[in-house]
């Protein structure tokens, strides 16, 4: 009777222990799915950042904000002329000092109104992209060759900043 | 002692049931991980930036367009904040079909201006997906206003949006705030 009762007790501590580990190994396997989400989301964040720091780059870059002599920069201004000349310095100097800028990624600028056309600044691809990540950030583009008098002309536009990780 | 003593039964139940309650308490505490996760910084920076940006580029923008000017006035590049909106708000009370100084594709400047502002609107945040509401409204003396155009109103009211804060500008009729709200 006493060995009965002792295989019952045995019985249900093997059943115990087994639905334990059984929750272990659950709780290992929603573990692992998490890491692996949220390790994708970590990357998505640090490319996300990277996006957001290239914008503010390139808004705020020498070689293409809205500047006249030693006055104060315009906020979100692009100077067309300038837009227009940078891009054959941008690839000369890509290697040794606007790749260290701007990275992997693509830099095109838009114009709205009052035409439709487009101008890519910069683009440096890898042979295999993985991830892109946009971000838009929406630009006057100044224009002194259509001003009249001493009010210069501004095109309604955006700057498209693209980066691959 | 080979089997536990009646007495010590009730206590390792006890453990048992402590042991429970810490991992729903833990189970617990990563499910509110995931729903006070902060919202992420480009989604934050892209709203308020963009709403910021998109505000003052459509202000500054020159607007070219047929007729805008008569034939026998100076020619000026007539920016959409201080011409067309100051002329708008000069002149509002005789919208849409009154007189006033500029009559860009023979419109009055407040119906004008409401059919730009809505295109460019729309062919840049609309084509992003995003969701949007603009006002520009004159602030009158003696405290009253009146709502000089407005694009998508009420969309954003109940939803949560990203202000570019007012642009003031002022007029001899007034001050004209305009303010736009991304909402997505």
């Amino acid at each position: 009777m006493k060995n009965k009762k002792a295989q019952l007790h045995m019985t249900e501590t093997i059943a115990v222990i087994f639905i334990f580990f059984i929750l272990v190994v659950f709780g290992m396997i929603f573990y692992a799915q998490y890491q692996k989400v949220a390790f994708k989301e970590k990357q998505e964040e640090i490319l996300s950042t990277r996006a957001v720091q290239t914008t503010l780059r390139a808004l705020y870059l020498s070689e293409l904000i809205c500047s006249q002599g030693e006055a104060e920069p315009e906020d979100n201004c692009i100077d067309l002329i300038k837009a227009e000349a940078v891009q054959a310095i941008f690839q000369k100097y890509l290697s040794n000092y606007y790749f260290h800028l701007f990275g992997y990624g693509r830099l095109t600028l838009h114009e709205v109104y009052p035409q439709e056309k487009e101008l890519v600044l910069y683009e440096k691809r890898r042979v295999e992209n993985l991830a892109n990540e946009s971000t838009f950030m929406m630009v006057s583009l100044r224009d002194d060759r259509l001003s009249v008098g001493t009010e210069p002309s501004y095109a309604y536009g955006y700057l498209l900043v693209e980066v691959y990780s | 002692m080979l089997f536990p003593v009646p007495e010590k039964k009730g206590q390792m139940e006890m453990i048992g049931l402590v042991i429970i309650v810490i991992l729903i308490s833990l189970g617990m505490l990563f499910m509110a991980q995931f729903a006070l996760k902060e919202e992420p910084l480009k989604k934050v920076f892209a709203r308020q930036g963009l709403a910021t940006s998109a505000l003052s580029t459509l202000m500054k923008t020159t607007v070219q367009e047929t007729g805008c000017l008569s034939e026998t006035s100076a020619q000026i590049n007539l920016r959409l904040d201080r011409h067309l909106l100051k002329d708008c708000a000069q002149y509002s009370a005789e919208a849409p079909q009154g007189f006033s100084q500029y009559h860009c594709q023979g419109k009055h400047s407040c119906q004008f201006l409401e059919e730009l502002v809505g295109k460019l609107l729309a062919q840049t945040l609309g084509t992003w997906g995003k969701q949007y509401e603009f006002h520009s409204t004159l602030q009158l003396s003696g405290g009253s206003s009146r709502e000089l155009f407005s694009i998508n109103p009420g969309l954003c009211e109940k939803k949560e949006r990203d202000s570019s804060k007012p642009y003031l500008f002022p007029t001899d009729a007034g001050m004209v705030s305009s303010e736009l709200f991304i909402c997505s």
